[in-house]
């Protein structure tokens, strides 16, 4: 129950900021505008359709919607990973449209961590090594104390010598989550963090990513779509067809598969 | 079960296309040997010079012995008969009344003395005679015509003092009937005129022998044989073949008599292309192909099989059994190693004849040789390709596919690793068999190249079987001092060390590309090095050194020695002789020696006893060692033409490199050899010597010791040697950029995961550049350690001096070389699989 009075305190303070009709906001981390992203292959797919979202400094956003909706496509534009075709977007007020490598990916590892389904971990290094590696690419002095820390709060303290591939799958996926907070990373995309894992350890780890919100004030933006994981979110966005279609704040399961329901009949 | 591995071929492209590729190669390496071996094996002689005579019989052509041993057992004995021969290079000539004897045989219509004998011939202006292709001048009397037959085309049959010759040497010197011609035999230098011309029907000349006549009653003269080497029958038609033959065996007696395609081995052997040295250089280059070939192919197929791990594993989960995966592995092999062996075969039958054609340049195969595409052996070469591919997908899955299903889950598969039991027990057979090798096999002896070459093979086998534990030993210190500065010198080190198979894989192929050619390149050059010390040493003592293009016939070379003011000469006869042991008759490369004078112009480096006089011989101290001879011992010594003498051996000598391991009396091998002429006099004279030289013989060439050319044998063997190394770099470097490229092809999902993980792309580049530099450096150590033990061994067996390096510019090349190829091949599919902008794979992973 405390975890859900934390929650509260921080609704208080993030809904009035949060906004979705598009008035300007304190602190928006990433913002989407406008954007639209075709895939060649396959009959010129439109996976993204001129969608414009923000996400505020300090929210936990979840982007739902329907497989195949481009959920993922979001993220990856959102985050640098991919190239819109048209629309801009912006990381901490920086067009990241008009970088060029390699400055994209040193603005990535600046300011964004990631955590992906599929875990995404260097096999060869362990989890001590996996959790430095975006610090030592950036060239700083990996913060071994917050580090620690890190590890400590993810429930891993012990296994820093260990391999990835000895590690279960709710196991790894907090190695990854430790290694996206590791850095101090503005704000963390997550693309269906849970995807793999049971409930349980599923449930766990959104407890960390809540945490991280609540107590470090990174931002969160997950891609999910399963209504119980959204309800951990300040707020939900639905995609469908490449369009932002709906809005929640404050989401409950009941609420997102409601919604869910009302998009996928559409 | 195979459609669901194809479906898959998307994924592991790859793996299979390095399989592919590596098995082409392969097979196309095998077919080039093997068709470049059968060729030469089954060379047959360009044209028969009896193509006119149905049979004939000739003197002997080889030393043939038997050993009888009788063993008793119990209360019977048994007899073992074990019949061993060697060939000569001249011709045993039969008695002078054996031709009127066979003529007198019903049947017979002629019976023709031929004599056949090497000529040197030239045109007054010092244009040598030489037929096409550099063919030797074959001498005979003007009655051997009959049996090709040669036909006059212009001119007469030759009287005294004149020659007929055939139509191609008379185009190619520009001679015409009334010309003149200088013809060097042993017996000397004969200024003859030129009768006539003559050509067999259809042609100039005979393939590969040019024709000299001389009229019959000078052959013995010009040619200083006491007979004919052999004799041709020309029939009368309607005689019965059978019983001709029969009655011909009657008269000859113990000589051997031949008809049909057997009839050429009745020519003089050095009228026909000499096969023996080919087959070794290509029995050599099958060698070390088809090491190279299996050893790189198994490595690709393990790694290809390695990086399929997780794919097996889908399949295990999906209900296939370990049986199921292995015969998955073992068809997919074969059909793989099929696919690539059509275009493999045709690539190898190019291979051959561009190698033939190279080798035939540089004059260490005889122009007249053919590659002949000889179905049968390019089918066994794809089959053994074939085998090969399937063998190794075999061991190499042997515990692949009893990986637990349950590895489909995990990120990155791995199979149970096997007991190191097998690895370690292979790699102490294959360490043992190269220590016996090199111990036990007298490496300075004929042998020494090859066992040296077989030994490194083995070597190789041992660092391939111990590869990720030698590896792991050695990636640590290495990455240490390669990952120092920067996050990707830091990464490579940590995901070498954690890689040890992969690096194994990628390293191993650089280790063969340097030991099996280091080994080679120093060996050789060290006996080079070695050879020309020796022969510097051996003719210092002599201020000068005179020789003749053709050579020299001995009775100019006494006169030549004789001359005032010479106070030391001494004049050597190439030639080859036959020792026996064990009832096994062996040749080996010897000097005709003549010394004159009190002053020493050879020093041959004497351990004891005298150089030979009459009646006796010398013996490298090799050779005697071998067979265990002592100065005063009585030893059977084969000539050039099969004649046996008993000589006494009367010194031991250590300069044997490049000159010979018997020296015989110089009037022996002057009657016996065919050619019989002194190759080079080594003189120390006082005063116009020279100038008198000039003077009596004007075609001598007179030259310092110190600027005289090293032998012209060594230098085709030089070459032949160097062109075989070409082809195993050529190999090699291709199996070290196939295998660099099979395992970077795999790891773009991990590129992709380092991209994620906030690597550039030029961190990629850096990463994987160190870790190639690791890989390099291990390769380069792992292969420098087993050419310095062959070299060490090999090097010490020659003179008890342990080298290394030998030849520091070889060394260096070969060290920079194999570093280079190692860090492009590392550096360039890195780059094609990070080339495409963004990020790779985010869309295409599992
Ligand atoms: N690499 C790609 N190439 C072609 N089409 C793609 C690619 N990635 C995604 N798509 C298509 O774009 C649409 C959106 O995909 P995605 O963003 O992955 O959806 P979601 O994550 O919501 O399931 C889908 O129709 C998908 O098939
Ligand atoms: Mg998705």
């Amino acid at each position: 129950m405390g975890r859900r009075v934390v929650r509260e305190t921080r609704l208080d303070q993030a809904f009035p900021m949060g906004n979705s009709d598009g008035t300007p906001a304190r602190g928006l981390v990433v913002e989407v505008l406008d954007v639209t992203k075709a895939y060649t292959g396959g009959g010129g797919v439109r996976a993204l359709d001129g969608v414009s979202v923000g996400f505020e400094a300090g929210s936990f956003c979840a982007v739902m919607g329907p497989s195949g909706s481009g959920k993922s496509t979001l993220l990856h534009c959102a985050a640098g990973l991919d190239r819109p075709d048209s629309g801009r977007v912006l990381l901490a007020g920086q067009d990241i449209g008009g970088l060029r490598e390699p400055r994209l990916t040193e603005a990535r590892r600046q300011r964004v961590g990631f955590v992906f389904q599929s875990y995404n971990l260097m096999e060869s290094l362990s989890v001590w090594h996996n959790i430095l590696l975006p610090q030592r690419l950036a060239g700083v002095r990996p913060d071994q104390g917050w580090a620690r820390e890190v590890i400590r709060r993810v429930g891993l303290t012990g296994r820093e010598d260990d391999r990835p591939g000895r590690l279960s799958g709710g196991q790894r996926q907090r190695v990854a989550l430790a290694r996206a907070l590791a850095s101090r990373p503005e704000v963390i995309f997550a693309d269906e963090p849970t995807g793999a894992l049971d409930l349980s350890t599923g449930r766990e780890v959104l407890g960390l990513l809540r945490e991280a919100v609540d107590q470090t004030g990174t931002t969160i933006v997950m891609v999910t779509h399963d209504p119980a994981a959204a309800a951990w979110a300040d707020r939900a966005v639905f995609l469908a067809d490449g369009r932002i279609v709906a809005e929640l704040a404050d989401p409950t399961a009941e609420k997102v598969a409601a919604q869910m329901m009302a998009v996928t009949v559409r | 079960m195979i459609r669901l591995a194809l479906g898959t071929l998307r994924q592991h492209r790859g793996a299979y296309a390095g399989t592919f590729f590596a098995a082409l190669l392969a097979v196309a390496l095998l077919v080039g040997g093997g068709l470049l071996l059968a060729s030469v094996l089954t060379a047959k002689p360009p044209a028969n010079r009896f193509a006119a005579a149905p049979i004939v019989v000739a003197g002997d052509r080889d030393v043939t012995l038997e050993k009888v041993t009788t063993k008793q057992k119990k209360d019977k004995s048994k007899v073992k008969r074990k019949v061993k021969s060697e060939r000569l290079t001249g011709a045993g000539s039969l008695p002078v009344d054996l031709a009127g004897r066979l003529g007198d045989l019903p049947g017979v219509a002629a019976a023709v003395a031929d004599v056949a004998f090497p000529v040197q011939a030239s045109t007054p202006d010092g244009r040598p005679l030489r037929g096409a292709d550099g063919a030797p001048v074959i001498g005979h009397g003007w009655a051997s015509a009959a049996l090709t037959p040669y036909l006059l085309r212009g001119g007469a049959a030759p009287g005294r003092g004149e020659v007929v010759i055939d139509a191609d040497l008379a185009q190619r010197s520009g001679s015409t009937v009334g010309g003149r011609l200088l013809v060097t035999t042993k017996t000397g230098v004969h200024t003859m005129v030129v009768s006539g011309v003559a050509a067999p029907a259809g042609r100039n000349g005979l393939p590969a022998q040019g024709a000299l006549f001389v009229a019959d009653g000078e052959v013995a003269t010009v040619s200083g044989l006491p007979g004919p080497t052999a004799v041709a029958m020309l029939t009368r038609p309607g005689t019965d073949p059978v019983a001709l033959r029969a009655a011909v065996g009657q008269v000859a007696g113990d000589h051997e008599v031949l008809t049909g395609a057997d009839r050429v081995r009745a020519d003089l052997p050095g009228a026909l292309p000499d096969y023996i040295g080919p087959i070794s250089i290509f029995g050599f280059v099958i060698g070390i192909t088809a090491f190279a070939a299996v050893f790189v192919l198994t490595g690709t197929v393990t790694l290809g099989v390695r990086q399929r791990l997780r794919e097996l594993a889908l399949l295990r989960t999906a209900g296939a059994t370990p049986g199921q995966l292995r015969r998955l592995l073992g068809v997919e092999s074969l059909l793989l190693a099929g696919a690539a062996a059509l275009p493999g075969a045709p690539l190898g039958v190019l291979f051959a004849h561009l190698v033939a054609a190279r080798f035939q340049e540089l004059g260490a195969v005889p122009a007249q040789f053919v590659v002949r595409t000889n179905v049968l052996v390019i089918v066994a070469a794809a089959a053994a390709g074939m085998v090969v591919t399937f063998v190794g997908a075999r061991v190499a899955g042997r515990r692949a596919v009893r990986i637990a299903p349950t590895q489909a889950l995990a990120e990155t598969a791995d199979a149970p690793t096997g007991g190191l039991a097998p690895r370690i027990a292979a790699a102490v057979t294959t360490t043992a068999g190269a220590v016996a090798l090199l111990v036990f096999v007298p490496l300075d002896g004929p042998l020494g190249m090859g066992m040296s070459f077989v030994s490194s093979a083995l070597l190789l086998c041992t660092v391939a079987a111990l590869g990720p534990l030698l590896v792991r030993a050695l990636t640590t210190p290495v990455s240490r001092l390669v990952g120092v500065g920067g996050p990707t010198g830091w990464l490579a080190g940590l995901v070498s060390r954690a890689e040890p198979r992969r690096v194994a894989a990628i390293a191993v192929p650089l280790v063969l590309m340097f030991a099996i050619n280091a080994t080679m390149l120093l060996n050789s050059a060290l006996l080079g090095q070695l050879a020309q010390r020796e022969q510097q040493d051996r003719t210092a003592a002599a201020t000068a050194q005179v020789t003749a293009p053709g050579g020299l016939p001995l009775d100019t070379v006494e006169r030549l020695v004789a001359l005032d003011g010479v106070t030391g000469a001494a004049a050597t006869l190439p030639t080859r002789a036959i020792v026996e042991q064990g009832g096994k008759p062996e040749d080996f490369a010897s000097q005709g020696l003549l010394i004159a004078g009190t002053e020493a112009a050879l020093d041959l480096d004497l351990r004891a006893g005298t150089l030979p006089g009459p009646g006796a011989f010398a013996a490298s101290a090799y050779v005697a060692g071998q067979y265990g001879w002592r100065v005063g011992d009585d030893v059977q010594v084969w000539l050039a033409d099969g004649h046996r003498v008993d000589l006494r051996l009367a010194g031991v000598y250590a300069r044997a490199r490049g000159f010979g391991d018997l020296v015989l009396p110089a009037e022996l091998v002057a009657a016996h050899d065919p050619r019989g002429l002194v190759g080079t006099v080594g003189l120390r004279y006082r005063g116009d010597v020279p100038d008198r030289i000039a003077a009596s013989w004007p075609g001598l060439r007179l030259a310092p010791t110190l600027a005289a050319a090293p032998a012209n044998d060594a230098q085709n063997q030089q070459g032949a040697w160097e062109l075989m190394v070409v082809i195993s770099l050529g190999f090699t470097a291709i199996a070290v950029v196939n295998t660099f490229a099979i395992a970077t092809a795999a790891r773009r999902r991990e590129f992709a995961d380092l991209r994620l993980a906030g690597a550039t792309t030029g961190q990629l580049h850096r990463l994987v550049d160190r870790e190639a530099m690791i890989t390099v450096a291990v390769g380069l150590l792992l292969g420098a350690l087993v050419t310095a033990i062959v070299v060490g061994a090999f090097s010490a067996a020659q003179d008890g001096t342990v080298r290394v390096v030998v030849d520091a510019g070889t060394y260096a090349g070969m060290l920079g070389g194999v570093a280079a190829l190692g860090l492009v091949a590392g550096a360039v599919p890195a780059r094609v699989l990070l080339r495409r902008r963004g990020l790779p794979a985010l869309g295409d992973r599992r």
